[in-house]
């Protein structure tokens, strides 16, 4: 495990990606702290929240390669001829990409020191939001992993890690829609109670609002429910990688 | 040692391998012999772990590869047709990297890949990016990566597609030199690149064992089928006729070359060339013909298959 991550994180500085990732973060993360600092209200809380808007770009561009590439390059011949199992190699994976993430963050540690430099305010809320922060990194790049694991294409990998994410981060808007269309589609037939109806499928899409969760956090409300549902879906899509790695074994053409 | 039993891979309703047997001992080299699409890399696939196979069991040195992977896959090196290089590494990050991969312990390590390094002769690029090597070193490298954890068995898969002549004999000398101490699996569609270097021969043909043989019953086997090509000028009438008195010759089919120099060339069929050859030879000299050239043909893949299927049909 500890080799897989050693190799992919180097390799995020062997190519522009890791470079790439960490200057678009490092831009995003400093305008919006400058953009508060200019106004004189800066809240970490905020900067944090509004970075997560930022996963649908950067978690595609630090996980298209994890798998694909090895996939066109035959290098995951190694993953399957040698003692290492196939679960280390996508747990050393995830690991890779988190780190590039952690190290990405430390723009927001040094706003962090800043603030309390100027006499600022970091509050319990700031730090909720920095745990769910790290929390979705995690989910997100599994999902990114997983888009990886089934193509050998970079640009496709990302293509698919990107409707994703951006489609977890519509879930609810996307689910206010459903039931609308649904309350309407209910009324024209003459359905009795068609607005609860919609509004209960809207609910419902609305639940796995990964965003809407954990809004709480912000509060210094922690929850746990909310982080064990971001685990489970990282967990989730590590499983379906492992799955898909495992199949290549049984159908080869 | 491998024992393979009754390997059969299906891809779909397409079956790849269809029951092969054969068994590998300790210290020998195995020609894998085959044409293209035999199914020679789908089974050195199987036997890896690389694939799993639809029924049938690999053993290696007692292990079964599906049920005690890591124990199996600790005996196996292997070095696919395309060697599972990272170009943004140098050698040494790569190999070091291996090393990891397949758990060499780190007070052995430094020693370990000297050693191999030395042995595949990559010292001199050991600190540059493998994406900049030639084919050839990339090819050594490869192999390198194939013998890090000390392996009893090596399975390489067309090492020396691609080489240029030199690099060919040099990976050749480098295989001669590792059977010493590791059984070695070597697959080819070049019948003359085994003749070199393995001392016995699987061959397989649309995924089945056509003949598993020691290569000296297959030139036995091959030598009633040996051909001699000769040029020579002289009658297009009369020399097919007269080669076809002499002893031991079965077939000669002349070709006009060049009809103004009355240039012949004559394909022969015979079962002993040494003493075929001479009798030509006195027959063209009596008979005033000048020999131009006179070789044998090596029997190509094709050959040997039909060789090999008409001797069953036979027996």
């Amino acid at each position: 495990m500890l080799a897989i991550f050693k190799r992919e994180f180097l390799s995020y500085f062997r190519s522009p990606v890791g470079y790439v990732a960490i200057a678009l973060f490092s831009f995003l993360s400093g305008f919006i702290f400058y953009s508060q600092f200019a106004t004189g209200a800066v809240n970490i809380a905020t900067e944090v929240i509004s970075l997560r808007s930022f996963f649908v770009i950067i978690v595609p561009i630090i996980t298209m390669g994890l798998l694909s590439e090895d996939k066109k390059r035959g290098t995951d011949v190694l993953y399957y001829t040698t003692p290492v199992s196939l679960f280390n190699v996508v747990v050393g994976k995830v690991l890779a990409a988190f780190a590039l993430y952690a190290i990405m963050f430390i723009n927001v540690v040094i706003h962090i020191i800043v603030t309390l430099a100027c006499g600022g305010d970091f509050e319990v809320g700031c730090i909720g939001t920095i745990i769910v922060f790290f929390f979705m990194a995690f989910m997100f790049i599994t999902i990114g992993l997983f888009a990886s694991a089934i193509t050998d294409s970079q640009i496709i990998s990302a293509i698919v890690a990107f409707v994703i994410i951006l489609v977890t981060q519509l879930i609810s808007t996307i689910g206010s829609y459903a039931g609308a269309a649904v309350t309407s589609v209910l009324s024209a037939i003459k359905v009795e109670s068609a607005t609860a109806a919609g509004n209960g499928i809207a609910s419902a899409i609305a639940w796995f609002d990964p965003f809407v969760k954990t809004q709480d956090f912000r509060l210094g409300i922690f929850s746990v429910s909310a982080l064990i549902y971001l685990v489970s879906i990282g967990v989730l899509f590590l499983y379906l990688t492992f799955r898909v790695l495992e199949k290549k074994r049984w159908s080869q053409a | 040692m491998i024992e393979i039993n009754n390997l059969v891979k299906r891809y779909g309703d397409k079956k790849a391998v269809k029951g092969i047997s054969f068994t590998v001992n300790d210290d020998e080299v195995l020609g894998f012999l085959g044409p293209n699409g035999a199914g020679k890399t789908t089974t050195m696939n199987i036997i890896t772990g690389y694939l799993s196979s639809t029924s049938g069991t690999v053993k290696v040195n007692g292990h079964d590869i599906l049920e005690e992977p890591e124990l199996a896959k600790k005996e196996i090196g292997y070095l696919p047709e395309n060697p599972p290089l990272y170009t943004d590494m140098t050698v040494n990050e790569y190999l070091s990297f291996i090393c990891d991969l397949k758990g060499v312990p780190k007070d052995k390590r430094k020693e370990q890949l000297e050693n191999i390094k030395s042995m595949v002769k990559i010292d001199d690029v050991q600190d540059r990016l493998i994406g900049n090597l030639s084919k050839g070193y990339k090819q050594r490298v490869g192999i390198a990566q194939a013998l890090v954890g000390n392996p009893s068995i090596l399975i390489l898969d067309e090492p020396t597609v691609g080489l240029d002549p030199n690099q060919i004999i040099e990976i050749r000398r480098l295989i001669k030199s590792l059977s010493k101490t590791h059984s070695i699996i070597i697959s080819s569609h070049i019948l003359s690149e085994i003749q070199e270097v393995a001392d016995r021969v699987v061959i397989i043909n649309r995924g089945k064992i056509a003949a598993v043989d020691t290569l000296s019953d297959l030139s036995k086997r091959l030598s009633g089928q040996s051909k001699l090509l000769l040029t020579f000028r002289g009658s297009a009438k009369d020399s097919a006729a007269k080669i076809r008195t002499i002893k031991g010759v079965s077939a000669a089919v002349p070709r006009v070359v060049d009809s103004k120099l009355s240039q012949l060339e004559i394909t022969i069929s015979t079962s002993d060339t040494t003493e075929v050859r001479t009798q030509i030879f006195y027959l063209m000299a009596n008979e005033g013909w000048p020999i131009l050239e006179m070789r044998s043909l090596d029997p190509t893949l094709e050959e040997v298959f039909l060789s090999i299927t008409a001797g069953k049909g036979r027996a």
